[in-house]
């Protein structure tokens, strides 16, 4: 009875000042978000992010040994691993797989790796016809006007 | 970049944009139709052995001996002109031509039509009937054409392979050259 009565009694005692303490939290939660909302809208964070002391202590902490131990340490930890281990069960990776190995660009390199001794060749034969073409034009000028020495094929090219 | 020959030969500009052409000759002309012929007769080949192997299954009089030898020449002369029509008037390039990077265009540099490309498979069987004296042209002319280019009037020029790195950065070239405002006259 009487510990029922001194509960009662210090619940009473205690309600103004949680009260206040929820008062004063919500205060707290509303400035806070009232100050990301400003730095959010305001122009000031671009300028804090643009300004060059900003980039050199990026670049130095980028260019520190602890960036590099902490590189070493993420890749330690087995996060990494457990990463690809998931992105493997994706949908998406395997959706992503299939339009690479699609795309023109990579076809075209394939196909071109698996042709690359045949148009080794085909460049040989190319060259020396070319260059062939041009002796035989030049031998049979050199024949029909023994006094034009110059070469014929240069009257073979022109701009459509 | 420059031939051997002094002959100036922009390997790396793309078709849309305008570079000097040039015109393929004598020898690279006869390579590309040896590969030609080759893949032609091997194909009628296969395809001969294929037929008389299946006509081997079965018992035919002998009077039609004949029948077959005509019915087997016309789909030969069939298919090699097929074979020369179909290239000239679709993409400009028989599997040869390309092997050799030179295709047949109008003398206006655009494609073939059907019938052009039927006139050039007919000049190129009387231009080399005569022991092949109808090429002997390409030697003089300027542009290095042949009876068959004469009758369908059509050139044969270089058209070098470009990867696609080289044609998307001639179309971006093109395209820039097509939004610089005119040049003002003087």
């Amino acid at each position: 009875m009487l510990a029922s009565l001194g509960s009662r009694t210090a619940s009473a005692t205690l309600r103004p000042l949680r009260g206040a303490a929820d008062a004063a939290a919500w205060v707290g939660t509303n400035l806070e978000q009232r100050a990301l909302d400003r730095l959010l809208e305001g122009k000031e964070l671009e300028r804090v992010l643009d300004s060059p002391r900003v980039h050199a202590v990026i670049t130095r902490v980028l260019n520190s040994p602890g960036a590099a131990r902490a590189i070493d340490e993420l890749f330690d930890s087995g996060l990494i691993d457990r990463l690809f281990d998931r992105l493997l069960t994706t949908d998406a990776l395997w959706h992503l797989v299939d339009v690479i190995a699609g795309s023109p660009a990579v076809t075209a390199a394939i196909s071109q790796q698996g042709l690359g001794f045949a148009d080794q060749v085909g460049e040989q034969v190319r060259t020396r016809s070319t260059q062939a073409d041009d002796w035989l034009e030049r031998a049979v000028a050199r024949v029909l006007h023994p006094r034009l020495t110059t070469a014929p094929a240069q009257a073979n090219s022109d701009t459509p | 970049m420059t031939s051997a020959t002094g002959a100036v030969v922009d390997n790396e500009s793309p078709p849309d944009v305008a570079a000097p052409t040039r015109y393929a000759g004598l020898v690279t002309r006869a390579v590309a139709f040896v590969i030609d012929a080759a893949l032609i007769d091997l194909v009628a080949t296969i395809v001969a052995v294929a037929a008389a192997l299946v006509g081997a299954l079965f018992h035919f009089p002998k009077n039609l001996h004949t029948l077959w030898i005509v019915l087997g020449v016309t789909a030969y002369v069939l298919w090699s002109a097929g074979y020369f029509i179909v290239f000239w008037s679709t993409t400009g390039q028989t599997p040869g031509a390309r092997v050799m990077q030179i295709r047949v265009v109008s003398s206006s540099g655009g494609p073939l039509r059907p019938f052009r490309s039927l006139v050039r498979a007919i000049g190129v069987v009387l231009a080399t009937l005569p022991l092949c004296l109808g090429y002997v042209p390409v030697l003089f002319d300027g542009r290095r054409r042949a009876l068959p280019d004469y009758l369908a009037r059509t050139l044969v020029v270089s058209a070098p392979q470009l990867s696609l790195a080289q044609v998307q950065r001639g179309r971006m070239r093109a395209r820039k050259l097509a939004s610089q405002p005119p040049a003002k006259p003087a």
